[in-house]
């Protein structure tokens, strides 16, 4: 007397049980795995290799992923195409950003004149949530958030990147074997 | 042409610088072959560690080893240089000697048994010996020994539990393993491991067309012996951490791994030998007749060494496909359907070869050309036995079925209540309310 009622096999249940036709399935699916990876037939419709080679093949990220800041200059002369006006700074929600501007003299039609230019730029990535916001606020499409994603470091202090890991960017190292 | 007469050659080689003949034959000869079936197999089992992990990677959509060297091909060097140069752990209150001389017990029962293994024919076999099959059976049983005394020494539960666990598994499978084995003896007439192979040749058959049961027997009964998944009890992951071995380390761990691997490929050797022709394969006999002795040779251990590969790779597969027997299973399969499967084998190959033999002569039918080099069948003898063998198959699965039905789900709680309820009339309960 069984303690749960559990219905009993049918003709075809039983003959299914005694040549095993479940057991040959799943050797089948297995067998189609390992043919479809050597192969590599079609990955989407599970038979090929999902694996991503990662230091050596980048992976390709989302079209909308924010990942490392960066400040854009410009292509010719080279110069930055921040005018420190400060927008970023009041945009950010983490506050994580610092614009630190200085005044230079400049001439302007013969007449001395003071201009606010950027000195400093500190970007704290550990306290950024990658929002965003700075890059929705930049007038001048300065900074920017990129698609790297290798933001890790040996030590807090690392996170704060300052003006020039801003413009050149973090050195990665490259895999090629 | 030196690779294709490199026996010739050697000899000759030898001659000149001054060793008798009969030195060459017995002493230089067979440690030339030592030598090279150590390098082998050694090799053989370390790529088979590396396959195991590339075949069960491409069953899971993963790559396996890729780092170390084009396509990870130099993982198994990579990991024995880790093996070696990592600490060699003795824990404080484990028997030092049997804890240090379990791993070589192990090693050498695996790899003893190479000796008699035929991987080709003429010089590629190391010792002919005669009772080349009880010496595999008899050798490799030793490696439960192993076992036992590691998971004893080691004082630890879970290697206890581990050697418990192999020690029941492997007692109880070798038992099918042995009878398994004697249904295709019959059929060859020989114990000797070249004889079996050269019994299928003079007959032109794999004996596992005669003993589908017992092949397949011996497979399944080999992979319990080789504690493999799904009979890896001894080492289960989820249980026992690592079951015998787990407080071994560094070397000494690798050498029960190299065992474990070892113990298999034997196990595929010998079902190749016994089961599928050995290093025979149609149309290389040619090779023979036209002269070319050495490359004959060759190219018949090439196909010896890609039947047994393709044993292995049936022992990935099944790793990888099927779940863990519980251990109640385990000795249910062992007792109850691998033994009495074997004893009907052997009873059934019996019948074949006295209906083979009672039918010779009978109103002009022949069924057997001769039994000089095992049982030569004619073209209808071996319809025979070969339809008795298939037919033989599942009247024995359906018989054990039959027997079996009852006791196939073990379910103690209710095999309790059907004890207590012998005496109770039916529709009422078997303990009284408030009683």
């Amino acid at each position: 007397m069984p303690l749960v009622k559990t219905p009993k096999p049918t003709f075809a249940q039983k003959l299914k049980r005694f040549f095993m036709i479940d057991l040959i399935k799943g050797l089948g699916l297995t067998l189609k795995y390992n043919l479809g990876a050597l192969t590599d037939k079609d990955a989407v419709a599970g038979k090929g290799i999902y694996t991503e080679q990662y230091p050596k093949v980048r992976p390709d990220v989302a079209p909308r992923f924010h990942g490392a800041p960066r400040l854009n200059m410009d292509p010719e002369t080279h110069d930055t195409l921040c005018i420190a006006c400060n927008l970023c700074a009041i945009a950010c929600p983490e506050d994580c950003i610092d614009v630190i501007p200085m005044d230079v003299e400049i001439i302007v039609a013969g007449k001395p004149r003071r201009k606010k230019v950027l000195d400093e730029f500190i970007f704290d990535t550990s306290r950024c949530m990658f929002c965003a916001l700075c890059q929705e606020a930049c007038p001048t499409s300065c900074l920017e958030l990129t698609q790297d994603f290798e933001l890790a470091t040996y030590s807090r202090a690392g996170f704060v990147w300052n003006r020039e890991m801003l413009e050149q960017g973090r050195e990665t190292v490259k895999y090629t074997s | 042409m030196l690779l294709l007469a490199p026996v010739d050659v050697l000899n000759d080689l030898l001659l000149k610088l001054g060793l008798s003949a009969d030195a060459i034959k017995h002493f230089v000869w067979p440690l030339i072959q030592i030598g090279l079936v150590v390098t082998l197999v050694a090799l053989w089992v370390a790529y088979a560690t590396y396959l195991e992990r590339k075949i069960s990677a491409f069953m899971q959509a993963r790559l396996g080893p890729m780092r170390v060297g084009p396509w990870g091909l130099l993982q198994p060097i990579a990991d024995g240089l880790k093996l070696l140069t990592k600490e060699d752990f003795i824990p404080e209150n484990a028997d030092r000697w049997i804890f240090f001389f379990a791993p070589y017990i192990a090693v050498a029962s695996a790899f003893i048994v190479f000796s008699v293994i035929p991987f080709g024919p003429d010089w590629a076999v190391i010792a002919d010996v005669n009772i080349g099959l009880l010496l595999v059976l008899a050798v490799s049983s030793v490696g439960v020994l192993a076992l036992i005394l590691a998971g004893w020494s080691s004082n630890s539960k879970y290697a206890l539990l581990g050697g418990l666990r192999s020690s029941a598994q492997m007692v109880s499978y070798e038992v099918a393993m042995g009878l398994s084995l004697i249904g295709a003896l019959m059929f060859a007439r020989n114990l000797s491991l070249s004889g079996i192979v050269a019994a299928q040749g003079a007959d032109s058959i794999w004996y596992v067309l005669y003993q589908p049961t017992g092949f397949l027997l011996f497979l399944i009964s080999g992979i319990a012996e080789n504690n493999r998944a799904p009979f890896d009890l001894p080492e289960a992951e989820s249980e026992l951490v690592a079951g015998f071995h787990t407080e071994y380390s560094g070397m000494r761990w690798s050498l029960f791994f190299m065992a474990e691997y070892a113990a298999m490929v034997v196990v595929a050797a010998v079902a190749t030998t016994v089961y599928l022709g050995g290093w025979y394969f149609p149309f290389v006999y040619r090779l023979e007749t036209g002269g070319h002795h050495n490359l004959y040779v060759l190219v018949s251990t090439l196909v010896f060494l890609v039947k047994a590969s393709l044993i292995l790779y049936l022992y990935f597969w099944l790793r990888w496909t099927l779940p863990r027997f519980r251990y109640d299973q385990l000795m249910d399969i062992g007792w109850k359907w691998l033994i009495p499967s074997a004893l009907i084998n052997i009873v059934l190959s019996g019948f074949a070869i006295f209906l083979l033999q009672a039918l010779d002569g009978y109103r002009n039918i022949r069924t057997i050309e001769s039994v000089q080099n095992g049982l030569n069948l004619t073209a209808t003898g071996k319809g025979i036995a070969i339809a008795i063998g298939v037919v033989g198959l599942f009247a024995t699965a359906a018989l054990l079925a039959r027997i079996n039905w009852r006791s196939r789900d073990f379910h103690l709680k209710m095999q309790r209540r059907n004890i207590r309820l012998v005496n109770v009339p039916k529709g009422k309960p078997a303990v009284q309310p408030g009683s």
